[in-house]
C-alpha cells in the first residue's frame, strides 16, 4: 500500500508525453480561406461552410471578454493553427485495424484501449486527436438500437437535418468571444442522438487529446436526447507537456426534450503548465443545454488541468418541472487559475436545480466559482439550492466566489450558501494520531472534502479523479 | 460625453478652496470614468440614465427640516436642501467634539488628509461628490473622550433641487461616539451624500444612516469606515428606496483585532430601486465582521444587493460572515443578489448565504385559521422578518421612532 503511495505521489503529469505522429498541419493563421479549407477537408455541405462564414464575420467585431477572474497574456489569434490531423487519417481507416499503430499506442499509454474486445463492456468511445476523430467504437451495435454516436463531421454529412436543426439552437452563433470563433473553425467532436423511448446500452464517451505544437483545438459536441431517453456521456482530455500555452476552446450544446435525461460527466486533465504558469492549456470552453418538459441534464466535473480554465455547463429549464443539476469539483495549484461554475436559468414553473461546487486551492493558484441562478417570470414554484465550498492549502493560493442570484418571481425559492476554510488542524491532528502520514491524511480529508461530487460520477471515473486528486495534491503541504 | 456631465465638470472647475487640491485629483479621475451602463459591472441592475435626463437647480434652502425623532437628545446638525442651517442646529458641544463646518475647515487640518482617503477611488458619483460637495461638517472626537449624546446629521431635499454633501469624522484612541444620519425627502431631486469615517485604535463607532428618501427621489451616497486596531464598528442601514436609491458602504479592517457589524434593513414598494454595494475589507489578521441584510420588495420594485467580502494576503484568523435574506412579495417585482468572497488567506473562516423566497404560506394560514386578516397577516410576519434587527439597534429611542414608521410602510405595501 505504501509503495503504490508513494508512487502515486511522486508521479508528474502523466499524459504529458508527445507521439511521434507525422501530420498535416495547417499554417498558422485565420482567414476566410482557413475557413474555408477546414470545411473543404471534411468535406461539408455549402450551408455548412456559409454558417462557419458567418460566425467568422460576427466573431472579428467581438472584443474579448475580460471580466473573469483570470490573469494571462492575451492569445495571438494569428499565431495558432487551426487544423492539424495525423497523415495516415488522409484516408479515413475502415477499421481499427487500419488505425496508425502510433496512435493506439498513444491512447494505450493514456490507458484508453481502443480494441474493442479489450473494453470494459459497456462503454463506447470516440477518440478526437487534434482536429480530426481517429476512431468511434461500437458505431454499429448502438446504431441496431437506432442511438447515432459518431464524429460531428460525418454527421453533418449523413444527418444534416438533425444538425441543421439542433446545431447553435442552444449556445447561438453570437453568443459569446471563444463560442463564435469555435462556430468558424470548429474541426470534430462527437454527435450524438438518442431515439425516442430509448436507454442508450452503453456509456458514451469521448476522449480529447491535443498533441501538435501550436495548434488550438476546436471540438463542438452536440447531443440530442429525444422523448423519453437517457444517455450517459463522459467526457476526458489530455495534452502534452509544452511550454508554450494552447488554446482550447470547445462548444457543447445539449438538447433534453420532454421526459428525457442527459447525465454529462468531464474529467479535464489538460496539461496546467509547470510550478511558475510556464506551458499550459487556456480551456474557455461554452457548454449549455436546453430542458424541455420532465426533462433533466446533469452536469458533473472534475477540473484539474489546464493552465487556464475560463467554463460554465449551464441548464436551461424552459420546460415545466425540468431539473438542472451541477455538481462540479475544480482543483487548482501551482499558478493554475480556474474561473468556473454554471448557469442555472428557470424559464418552466416547478423546475428545480441544485449546484454543488466544491474548489480546492493549494500552491499559488486562484480558483473561483462564479455562478448564476436566474428565476425568470414564469418560474412559479421553482427551486434551487446552491452549496459553494472552497478549501484552501497554502497560504500563497486564493479562493474566490461570485454568484449572481436573480429572482423574479415570489413563489421561486432560492438558497445559496457558501464557506472557506481549510484543512482544519484538528482533523489533521486526528488522522496523524491515527498514524497516517500527513500527505495521506490531506488526501483522505480532500476526497471527503469532494464526495459528494465524486458520487455523481460513473464509477471508473470516480477512481480516476480521485487518483488525479491524490497526484496533483503531492507537495502541497509542508 | 453626455452634456449633463459635461456640465458638472465644468461646475466643480469653479470650486476653489482649501479642498481643492483633493478635488481636483479627482476631477482628473472622473473626466478618464466612463458613464456608467447596463454593462459597467457595478452599476449592471441599477440604470442611471433618469440623472441625465432630469434637470436640477442649485437653489437656496427653503424646504422643511428632516422629521424629529423623539426622545433622542442628539447633537442636530441640519441640512436643508444640501445648506447648514445653524438655526436649528445645536450650538453647545460636550467637552471633547468638535463640529465644523465643511466650508470652515482649513487645509492644515487632518480633514485635508483623510478627504477621498477611505472612499473608493473609481466610485463614478463619489468622484462627483468629491469635486462639488462644499456643504457638510467635520466632526472631530478627542483620543479617550466618550459623547453620550448621539449625533444626529439631518437632510431633507426638496423638489428640484441638486445637493452634493460631505461628512468627514474622526475618533480619536479609545474615544467612542453614535452618529445618525437622516436622509428624507419624496420629491424628484438628486442629491450625494459621502461619509467618511476613520477610526482611531480602540475607537468605538455607533452608526445609523437612515436612508429614507423615497419616490421620486435620486439619491447616490456611500459610507466609508476605515478601523484601526481593535476599533469596533456597529452600523446600521435602514433604506427605503425611490426611484434611485443607491448607497456603497466600505468597510476596512485596517488594523488588527477590528470588529464590525453591519444590520441592514430595506423596504420597497411601487417602482422603487434601492442598491446596496458593501465591501468589507480584511488586510490584517485577527478581524472579524458580520452583515446582515434583510429585504422585502413589493410590488413593481427592485432590491439590489452586491456585497462582498476580501480577505487579502496574510491576513490570518479572519472570521467574516454575511447573512442575505430577501422577501419577495410580487409577481413584478425583483431581487438581484450577488454575494462575493474573495479570499487570499487560508486560516479564515469565511461564509455567506442567501435566500430569496415568499411568505412562508403555512404561516400565513395559521395567523388566518386564528382570525387575523391577510393584511394583518403579512404585516405581522414580515415586521417579525426585520424586527429581529430593529431589535439588535443599541439606541432606543431610533428603534422605537422606526417600528410604527416600518409597520405603516408594510401595512401600505402592494403585495399580490
Amino acid at each position: 500500500m505504501t509503495e503504490q503511495l508513494d508512487e502515486a505521489l511522486s508521479r508528474e503529469y502523466e499524459a504529458g508525453f508527445v507521439s511521434d505522429v507525422e501530420s498535416r498541419t495547417f499554417e498558422p493563421g485565420l482567414d476566410e480561406d482557413v475557413i474555408r479549407r477546414i470545411s473543404a477537408m471534411k468535406d461539408e455541405p455549402q450551408w455548412m461552410l456559409d454558417w462557419r462564414l458567418k460566425a467568422f464575420a460576427l466573431w472579428k467585431k467581438m472584443p474579448e471578454p475580460d471580466w473573469a477572474h483570470l490573469q494571462y497574456n492575451k492569445m495571438d489569434f494569428q499565431a495558432i493553427s487551426y487544423y492539424s490531423a495525423p497523415k495516415s487519417m488522409d484516408e479515413r481507416p475502415k477499421s481499427l485495424d487500419e488505425v496508425d499503430p502510433e496512435l493506439l499506442r498513444t491512447y494505450e499509454k493514456l490507458g484508453i484501449p481502443l480494441i474493442e474486445q479489450q473494453q470494459l463492456a459497456g462503454i463506447a468511445v470516440d477518440v478526437v486527436f487534434d482536429s480530426v476523430s481517429v476512431v468511434t467504437t461500437f458505431r454499429e451495435k448502438l446504431l441496431e438500437q437506432g442511438v447515432i454516436f459518431c464524429p460531428i463531421s460525418d454527421a453533418i454529412r449523413e444527418h444534416p437535418e438533425l444538425v441543421k436543426k439542433y446545431l447553435g439552437s442552444v449556445v447561438s452563433q453570437k453568443d459569446n468571444f471563444f463560442s463564435t470563433l469555435n462556430c468558424a473553425v470548429f474541426t470534430d467532436g462527437s454527435f450524438v442522438y438518442i431515439p425516442k423511448g430509448t436507454r442508450c446500452p452503453m456509456e458514451l464517451s469521448t476522449y480529447f487529446r491535443i498533441n501538435e505544437l501550436n495548434t488550438g483545438q476546436f471540438e463542438r459536441t452536440l447531443i440530442i436526447a429525444d422523448e423519453g431517453s437517457h444517455v450517459s456521456y463522459l467526457e476526458g482530455c489530455t495534452a502534452p507537456q509544452r511550454d508554450e500555452n494552447q488554446l482550447h476552446a470547445a462548444v457543447v450544446e445539449l438538447i433534453c426534450l420532454d421526459g428525457a435525461e442527459i447525465k454529462y460527466s468531464t474529467v479535464q486533465n489538460w496539461y496546467p503548465g509547470d510550478e511558475n504558469g510556464k506551458g499550459g492549456i487556456y480551456n474557455f470552453v461554452t457548454k449549455r443545454g436546453i430542458c424541455h418538459t420532465n426533462a433533466k441534464i446533469s452536469w458533473t466535473q472534475v477540473e484539474t488541468g489546464s493552465a487556464v480554465t475560463w467554463k460554465y455547463p449551464s441548464c436551461i429549464l424552459k420546460g415545466d418541472n425540468s431539473i438542472g443539476e451541477f455538481y462540479s469539483v475544480a482543483l487548482t495549484r501551482g499558478a493554475q487559475q480556474a474561473d468556473t461554475g454554471t448557469k442555472m436559468i428557470h424559464l418552466g414553473k416547478n423546475t428545480r436545480s441544485t449546484i454543488i461546487s466544491k474548489g480546492i486551492s493549494a500552491g499559488k493558484s486562484n480558483n473561483t466559482y462564479r455562478g448564476l441562478v436566474h428565476m425568470g417570470k414564469g418560474a412559479t414554484g421553482a427551486r434551487n439550492f446552491t452549496q459553494c465550498d472552497s478549501l484552501l492549502i497554502g497560504d500563497k493560493c486564493g479562493a474566490h466566489t461570485f454568484p449572481y442570484v436573480e429572482s423574479r418571481n415570489p413563489t421561486a425559492i432560492v438558497e445559496h450558501e457558501a464557506t472557506t476554510s481549510k484543512v482544519s488542524d484538528d482533523q489533521m491532528f486526528l488522522c496523524q494520531q491515527r498514524g497516517l502520514d500527513p500527505e495521506k491524511a490531506v488526501s483522505m480529508i480532500v476526497n471527503g472534502f469532494c464526495k459528494e461530487v465524486f458520487k455523481e460520477l460513473p464509477m471508473e471515473f470516480a477512481v480516476e479523479a480521485g487518483k488525479l486528486l491524490e497526484i496533483s495534491l503531492e507537495g502541497s503541504i509542508g | 460625453m453626455s452634456s449633463w456631465l459635461a456640465d458638472t465638470i465644468e461646475r466643480a472647475e469653479e470650486v476653489n478652496d482649501w479642498l481643492s487640491p483633493k478635488r481636483k485629483k479627482s476631477l482628473s479621475l472622473l473626466k478618464d470614468t466612463r458613464w456608467p451602463t447596463r454593462k459597467t459591472e457595478a452599476w449592471r441592475y441599477t440604470p442611471v440614465n433618469n440623472i441625465e435626463r432630469a434637470r436640477f437647480n442649485v437653489v437656496e434652502s427653503q424646504g422643511a427640516p428632516a422629521t424629529d425623532i423623539p426622545h433622542l437628545n442628539a447633537i442636530d446638525i441640519v441640512f436643508i436642501d444640501g445648506i447648514y442651517n445653524a438655526e436649528l442646529s445645536s450650538k453647545h458641544f460636550p467637552e471633547g467634539l468638535t463640529i465644523t463646518q465643511l466650508s470652515e475647515g482649513n487645509s492644515s487640518s487632518w480633514a485635508l488628509d483623510s478627504f477621498s482617503k477611505t472612499k473608493p477611488e473609481r466610485h463614478f458619483f463619489g468622484l462627483i461628490n468629491d469635486a462639488l460637495a462644499t456643504q457638510g461638517c467635520i466632526i472631530d472626537i478627542a483620543a479617550d473622550a466618550t459623547i453620550e449624546q448621539p449625533i444626529r446629521i439631518a437632510q431633507s431635499f426638496k423638489q428640484g433641487t441638486q445637493t452634493h454633501t460631505r461628512i468627514l469624522m474622526r475618533l480619536g484612541e479609545r474615544a467612542s461616539a453614535c452618529v445618525i444620519e437622516q436622509l428624507e425627502g419624496d420629491e424628484l431631486c438628486f442629491n450625494t451624500s459621502f461619509a467618511e469615517y476613520q477610526l482611531a485604535a480602540s475607537a468605538k463607532l455607533e452608526h445609523y444612516r437612515l436612508a429614507m428618501q423615497c419616490a421620486d427621489a435620486i439619491s447616490l451616497g456611500g459610507c466609508h469606515f476605515h478601523l484601526a486596531e481593535k476599533a469596533k464598528l456597529n452600523s446600521n442601514l435602514i433604506g427605503f428606496g425611490s426611484q434611485l436609491s443607491r448607497v456603497d458602504y466600505d468597510i476596512i479592517h485596517a488594523g488588527q483585532f477590528t470588529d464590525s457589524k453591519f444590520n441592514v434593513i430595506y423596504l420597497l414598494d411601487g417602482k422603487e430601486l434601492f442598491d446596496l454595494h458593501s465591501a468589507i475589507e480584511h488586510t490584517q489578521p485577527n478581524g472579524k465582521s458580520e452583515q446582515n441584510i434583510r429585504c422585502i420588495v413589493a410590488d413593481h420594485s427592485n432590491a439590489i444587493f452586491n456585497g462582498r467580502i476580501h480577505i487579502h494576503r496574510d491576513a490570518q484568523k479572519i472570521l467574516a460572515e454575511m447573512n442575505n435574506r430577501n422577501l419577495l412579495m410580487s409577481e413584478n417585482a425583483q431581487i438581484n443578489t450577488k454575494p462575493e468572497l474573495e479570499i487570499y488567506a487560508d486560516d479564515v473562516r469565511c461564509a455567506h448565504g442567501a435566500t430569496i423566497a415568499e411568505i412562508d404560506k403555512e404561516a400565513m394560514f395559521y395567523l388566518q385559521s386564528r382570525g387575523l386578516s391577510r393584511n394583518e397577516a403579512q404585516v405581522l410576519l414580515s415586521f417579525g422578518f426585520i424586527n429581529e434587527l430593529v431589535d439588535l439597534m443599541n439606541n432606543q429611542a431610533v428603534a422605537q421612532w422606526l417600528r410604527p414608521i416600518l409597520k405603516q410602510r408594510f401595512a401600505a405595501m402592494e403585495v399580490s
